[in-house]
């Protein structure tokens, strides 16, 4: 059965996920030990910084599986058993594999609907496969989980809008201008919240970006580690009516840009409208400047209204994509559970086809000289009545699944066919009894709170 | 009432189109785009075997008449906004042109058949000449106002500083004061050969100097219009809610002539 352990923002305080978290160049010797562990077959770590997951696939009993994943954590993070409890949350079956497809869609993120997890998720997939410890479970668990991530991004647009305030801003200015990359930029002021919001600027394609301060050095510090030219003040304000986007971010008593300035600087202007972002706290930019035409200005509070509303967005959106999951983790399951009959049909199917070669070989002295097609004839003559033959009672043998008399049916079909118990392997075709026919509800909260 | 069978058929899809686009915009739903895509493109092919089936009826090339003009003039819309739905990815205009297109034609309906056909002396190569170039001049002009509208909201949506999700749903301000431009400078320059061409048209009918009359003025008010805006914007940078709402009257006037025209 598939199982989960893990620690997240919800669960654990900081100091604790610190402690918790594995480096990213320790992964490969942690899923080996944890590949070691008792009653793992398949394993996977995702160790990010607001959340550290170990995925396992259990061959044998998940409660014992999951204390040695417990005990593993508590070994290697120099915790007490006790602390594990109380910090880590334990999922098994359904629930570890809706909590999956939850974290790769971001719904279970600090920022709800952020991107960057799914990134990281391949990439600990990908470690694992190198490592060895992904198996056909987990393999065809991440692979459904990662597409069903990228369907979610797409269907519901999570992710679309901003919930930061800088990124606020540039959506703004995306929202005005299309696109930034070709555009001009000022930056007023010397504060990390206007670097931010530059930043953000020049990672989608302004042209050219400016910072004027008071203290001319401060503008040229900004610039050299953000990337752009410096101004003195007063030829900073000068500008204002020559670029495109103005960041405000000063330290001001009083405002730096009244109406006038504004309305004087635009006019008879050609490049377009003008959008001013007032980060700054007295504001810096009289608000009144937001009457005149082809000027946009937000304030901090304007930008922060935006994000609440992206929220609230994103909350819908959510609504949307946990009915998604729900419907991708079912047909998961119905795909997992239909793995525990397989072995039984393999070996049905290759016992039938062995007694049809037997009868072949037997009967060929009597069939007398046959060409290559007419042997190739006789063959499928024989393989088509065996899989005519075997149609009914192996469609009725998948029904068993979604029956939940897979044990029974199996014993009847083995004794019937004379089919002997088909080898264990590891995994879910090797192991047609380690779960309970009809599994339910699985999740296993001992300690710790519930992540979903 | 036209017994034109496309017609009524061509309004079933233009509704359909509507109510997908707005399913669209509310739940951005992507099946809700293709079912619209597919309304459009089966309204502008049966609008246009209504407007052929109307020619073949009457005999001749449209529009003679002033139903035929509104005919013809409702497709040319569409299909300027079938371009802006492909091309440009302006989805919001499937709220406006179409609507638009869907209004034209069942006028158009309600008055093929009893507006009555010029002579045939009228229906001359000069006639042909204003009312095609008019045609396409004034469906570029709506092209201009439906732009115009979507930056007047858009910019009343940035200035109350109304949520990101809705004006996600609209083109940038830009974009729209791009489209908007260059349509106004193709539908001026049709707007001036029309009106041109229409001169000559009632010179020639009339056999006589041309009288500015009730005909001529309201196109002549909105060249004005289209011309100040477009002089203002080369000269200064004129533009923005102003010049927005200034194509939006040139337009309406426009309209105004179309309908004195008709009726």
């Amino acid at each position: 059965m598939l199982i989960l352990v893990g620690s997240n923002h919800r669960s654990a305080p900081l100091d604790v996920r610190e402690r918790m978290s594995f480096p990213l160049g320790r992964l490969p010797g942690v899923l080996a030990r944890v590949h070691k562990l008792d009653g793992i077959a398949e394993a996977l770590v995702l160790s990010t910084c607001n959340r550290v997951e170990i995925l396992g696939w259990s061959t044998g009993e998940v409660e014992a599986a999951t204390d040695s994943i417990k005990r593993f954590l508590a070994e290697a993070h120099r915790l007490s058993l006790p602390e594990i409890d109380e910090y880590t949350y334990q999922l098994a079956g359904a629930d570890a594999a809706r909590h999956l497809f939850g974290v790769a869609c971001g719904l279970d993120s600090m920022i709800l609907g952020e991107p960057q997890i799914l990134g990281q998720l391949k990439q600990a997939y990908r470690t694992a496969s190198e490592q060895g410890t992904v198996g056909p479970t987990l393999d065809r668990l991440l692979q459904h989980c990662l597409s069903t991530a990228k369907r979610v991004r797409t269907a519901t647009g999570i992710s679309r809008h901003a919930v930061s305030v800088a990124f606020a801003a540039v959506e703004l200015g995306r929202q005005i201008f299309g696109r930034l990359d070709g555009r001009d930029a000022l930056v007023l002021g010397a504060g990390k919240m206007g670097d931010l919001v530059a930043r953000h600027l020049v990672s989608h394609g302004v042209r050219s970006l400016w910072f004027a301060s008071r203290t001319y050095t401060n503008a040229v510090v900004h610039a050299e580690r953000v990337g752009g030219g410096a101004v003195p003040w007063e030829e900073g304000l000068a500008r204002v009516g020559d670029v495109d986007v103005v960041v405000s971010c000063t330290g001001a008593a009083q405002q730096v840009l009244s109406k006038a300035d504004v309305a004087r600087a635009t006019r008879g202007r050609k490049r377009g409208p003008l959008l001013l972002i007032d980060i700054a706290v007295p504001r810096d930019i009289d608000p009144r400047v937001n009457e005149i035409d082809d000027v946009y200005l937000y304030d901090i509070d304007g930008l922060q209204n935006l994000v609440d509303s992206n929220l609230e967005e994103r909350r819908g959106a959510a609504e949307q994509a946990k009915r998604l999951i729900a419907r991708e983790v079912a047909a998961f399951e119905r795909w997992r559970r239909g793995q525990q009959v397989t072995p039984l049909i393999v070996a049905l199917r290759e016992g039938c086809l062995a007694v049809g070669q037997q009868e072949i070989e037997r009967f060929r002295p009597r069939l007398g000289d046959l060409g290559e097609k007419q042997r190739q004839a006789v063959d499928e003559l024989i393989r088509a009545v065996i899989q005519k033959i075997l149609h009914r009672p192996l469609r009725h043998l998948h029904g068993a699944v979604d029956r939940g008399d897979v044990a029974e049916c199996g014993e009847l079909y083995r004794s019937i066919f004379g089919v002997a118990d088909p080898p264990a392997v590891e995994g879910p075709t090797g192991a047609p009894s380690a779960d309970p026919p009809s599994p339910g509800p699985s999740r296993l909260i001992r300690g710790g709170r519930d992540a979903s | 009432m036209t017994a034109n069978p496309f017609l009524p058929v061509s309004l079933v899809g233009y509704v359909l189109a509507i109510v997908a686009v707005t399913l669209r915009t509310v739940y951005r739903a992507d099946a809700a785009r293709r079912v619209a895509s597919t309304c459009f493109v089966a309204t502008w092919l049966v609008h246009l075997g209504g407007i052929v089936h109307e020619a073949l009826r009457v005999g001749r090339v449209p529009p003679t008449t002033g139903a035929e003009y509104l005919l013809l003039l409702g497709w040319v819309v569409l299909s300027l906004h079938l371009l802006l739905w492909f091309r440009a990815n302006v989805e919001l205009s499937g709220l406006l042109l179409a609507p638009l297109a869907g209004v034209l034609c069942l006028a158009a309906m309600q008055w093929l058949g009893a507006s009555a056909p010029r002579t045939e002396r009228a229906v001359d190569g000069w006639f042909l000449v204003h009312t095609s170039i008019s045609t396409i001049g004034m469906a570029t002009l709506c092209v201009a106002f439906a732009m115009s509208v979507l930056y007047l909201v858009q910019d009343h949506a940035l200035k109350t500083k109304r949520t990101l999700a809705l004006l996600a749903r609209l083109p940038s301000l830009e974009r729209s004061d791009q489209l908007g431009h260059r349509a106004l400078l193709v539908g001026f320059v049709l707007l001036t050969l029309g009106i041109a061409a229409g001169v000559v048209v009632i010179a020639e009918a009339r056999a006589r100097p041309v009288v500015v009359g009730a005909k001529l003025i309201l196109p002549l008010l909105a060249w004005v219009v289209f011309a100040a805006i477009l002089v203002a914007r080369a000269s200064f940078g004129f533009r923005g809610r102003k010049a927005a709402v200034l194509t939006i009257t040139g337009f309406v006037l426009g309209l105004a002539t179309v309908v004195g025209m008709t009726l």
